[in-house]
């Protein structure tokens, strides 16, 4: 990045502009160490895939708190969201409802007002900011977050919680910073979606970060949703942490947005936890999708499976990095990662890097990577079969994904996907009648 | 209601099919033996309209219309259906969706509206108990997970669904055992009727026990050399194809 990108000065200016609140010694380290950093460049290893060159161009500026209570019903539902779950809206990271819901088996908090109530509390729960490289946008949400949620789960949730994330604002330089910090307790069970849209203006940026910490036995089924619309731009950061014989099943779909970043840092810190981790990833138009997934085994018997699925069509381009770590101390861990690529045109372009490293024997460690076009032996049966090419194509762009669709327990949440994803493929319309 | 004439045809730019003509009419059944790389599936699938053969000279006209200017769906949907030699899996596609489709894409091109759901399961259900497959094929990915004799099934079950006017059957019986064989062949049989044709290509006079054919090829170096009755399969089996060949050099 050249000496001072006008991003990063907005950045800074929006850091002194704000109120300091409770928890401010824990931000300025965050942001020293973002300032210190800059934003990540091509030379970064785990950005070399994305320029942020028109991000860093830009003068962004905060959103302004919109009044409780007047937000919710100008706020669109994602299409086909599902009914059933229980839903908060959070604006630019600010909750709506004000007054937040309580169910049995879960404690929602404003992040605000646990930092007014008890800033020492909510800093240990945050931990230390991380030092990693490819968390690095994280730290500046870290320093610049205005509000969020924190989620205890320490029951068996009945019904999906649904976050449903809108990035808004006046002008197209609005940026959000919405956090969320999700902790599942002992023998907790639960699914979380997060569905990242953005109403009003377009071409805002959404740099969320979430922390999810999973207690011995906690199951849990995490969705991340983005389809924001075509000039928005999404960067997130996911933080996943699990205890012994935890499970965590997290989705990461990526259907909307110009560009989108997503990190995933997942810790298997006890033995026998277990990480699924599927990544659906679609581009077209011009869009650009990177997503980075990070297991790193600590604790013995550990398990991660990593299934990743891209498309590309138009002129997008889809980057799927995967890394999976084994500690010294990660005796018999197991993990797999399973990456396919779909090229639908000829301007598209997909990359995937599968990596490993390991530093113990005692391992069992898996991966495959493909990335190619349609099966022409599959379009030609169905052709024979008189089905026209595009329902056809559409069908079989359909079944590549199933891999992933398959693997959503929530049948609501993987009906909404569909409905999503439906409207992305080329010819979708000719794919209703085989949902 | 076929006949092709002259036709040859090229694969990865090595000439495969080098004249053939064949004239096949209502009501016939035509078996099409030759040995290995003769270019029995090549005329298979150049007649389904396989885009990555390229026919370099002669005609197919089919119930009137020039074949070869048609697309492959098109094919399909004037009634013309291939039995794959080697069917392939499509997972995620689910068997019912795909012959729900192709049925209706028949029945669109023929004005007719879409068939009403209940009364498509009732149809697929009524023939698959008749070509004795399991229900799970119900639920599964197109040819997913089925043995060799199972996909071959399943070709008669769409083509028994889709009562198209010509069945070319590619090596339907590779791969079968007695029992399967006995059932695809009743498939087959029940569907032979005045106003439609089958071809069958095979290898094997087996088949052609159970499914008797009225004309016999014998197909090689990607030409007819001989044509006959059902005793010229007989013939074969006794002699071999090089008998064929040695009478034709002569």
């Amino acid at each position: 990045m050249s000496a001072t990108p006008a991003a990063l000065a907005a950045f800074a200016a929006q850091w002194r502009a704000r109120t300091v609140d409770a928890l401010h010694p824990w931000r300025e380290q965050a942001m020293q160490r973002f300032l210190r950093l800059g934003l990540p460049g091509t030379r970064d290893e785990s950005w070399r895939y994305t320029n942020l060159r028109r991000l860093a161009a830009v003068d962004f500026v905060t959103p302004v708190e919109e009044l409780p209570g007047t937000a919710p019903a100008g706020l669109e539902l994602p299409a086909g969201s599902p009914p059933e779950a229980l839903r908060i809206d959070l604006v630019n990271g600010y909750p709506q409802p004000a007054s937040l819901p309580k169910l049995p088996g879960l404690t929602l908090r404003s992040l605000r007002d646990q930092t007014r109530d008890d800033a020492a509390d909510l800093s240990a729960r945050l931990g230390a900011p991380s030092d990693s490289e490819q968390q690095r946008v994280a730290l500046l949400n870290a320093a610049l977050f205005v509000d969020g949620l924190h989620a205890i789960i320490d029951g068996s949730l009945d019904v999906p919680l649904l976050l449903v994330h809108h990035t808004r604002g006046p002008t197209p330089n609005t940026s959000a910073h919405p956090r969320l910090l999700i902790e599942a307790a002992s023998g907790s069970r639960a699914t979380i979606i997060e569905w990242h849209v953005d109403t009003g203006v377009g071409g805002t940026l959404c740099n969320s970060a979430a922390q999810i910490a999973l207690a011995p036995g906690a199951q849990l089924e995490h969705y991340r949703i983005f389809s924001a619309g075509p000039a928005a731009t999404n960067i997130d950061s996911l933080e996943i942490r699990l205890a012994a014989n935890s499970h965590c099943k997290q989705f990461t779909v990526a259907l909307g947005g110009a560009l989108l970043r997503t990190n995933l840092e997942a810790h298997l810190d006890g033995a026998g936890a277990e990480l699924e981790n599927f990544s659906l990833l679609v581009g077209s138009g011009a869009r650009h999708v990177d997503c980075l997934n990070i297991a790193a085994h600590h604790a013995p018997h550990t398990q991660s499976r990593q299934t990743a699925r891209a498309i590309a069509s138009d002129t997008s381009r889809v980057i799927f990095n995967s890394k999976v770590i084994v500690d010294a101390g990660a005796a018999h861990a197991e993990s797999q990662q399973s990456s396919r690529g779909l090229l639908l045109s000829a301007g598209a372009e997909i990359d995937t890097r599968p990596q490993l490293e390991i530093h113990t024997d005692e391992v069992k460690c898996a991966h495959g990577a493909t990335t190619g076009r349609l099966d022409p032996n599959m379009l030609f049966y169905m052709l024979s079969r008189g089905i026209d090419r595009a329902t056809a194509q559409s069908l079989l762009v359909y079944a590549f994904l199933a891999d992933v669709l398959t693997g959503m327990s929530s049948r609501e949440t993987r009906a909404a996907v569909e409905a999503q994803l439906i409207s992305q493929l080329p010819d979708s319309e000719l794919l209703r009648e085989f949902r | 209601m076929l006949k092709i004439e002259n036709l040859s045809a090229r694969v990865a730019g090595k000439d495969i099919l080098n004249g053939i003509d064949l004239c096949i009419n209502a009501g016939e059944v035509h078996a099409i033996m030759g040995p290995n790389g003769s270019g029995k599936s090549t005329l298979a699938q150049v007649l389904a309209g396989r885009e990555d053969y390229e026919v370099t000279g002669g005609r197919i006209t089919f119930e009137g219309q020039d074949l070869l200017a048609m697309k492959p769906e098109d094919r399909a949907r004037a009634g013309l259906f291939l039995g794959f030699q080697y069917p392939v899996e499509i997972p995620g596609v689910n068997n019912v969706y795909l012959l729900k489709a192709a049925l209706n894409a028949k029945r669109k091109a023929a004005g007719l509206p879409e068939v009403d759901a209940y009364e498509f399961l009732a149809l697929i259900k009524q023939k698959m108990k008749f070509m004795e497959m399991s229900e799970a094929f119900l639920t599964r990915g197109v040819n997913e997970g089925f043995s060799g004799g199972e996909k071959k099934r399943n070709e008669i079950l769409q083509m028994l669904v889709l009562e198209p006017k010509l069945a070319i059957l590619d090596e339907t019986d590779s791969g079968l055992d007695i029992d399967a064989l006995k059932i695809v062949s009743k498939g087959v049989n029940s569907l032979r009727d005045a106003r439609r044709a089958v071809v069958l290509v095979t290898h094997y006079q087996r088949l052609l026990d159970y499914i008797v054919p009225d004309h016999v090829h014998v197909l090689s170096g990607g030409r007819i050399l001989k044509s006959g009755d059902k005793s010229l399969a007989l013939e074969l089996e006794q002699r071999g194809y090089d008998w064929v060949k040695a009478s034709r050099v002569a």
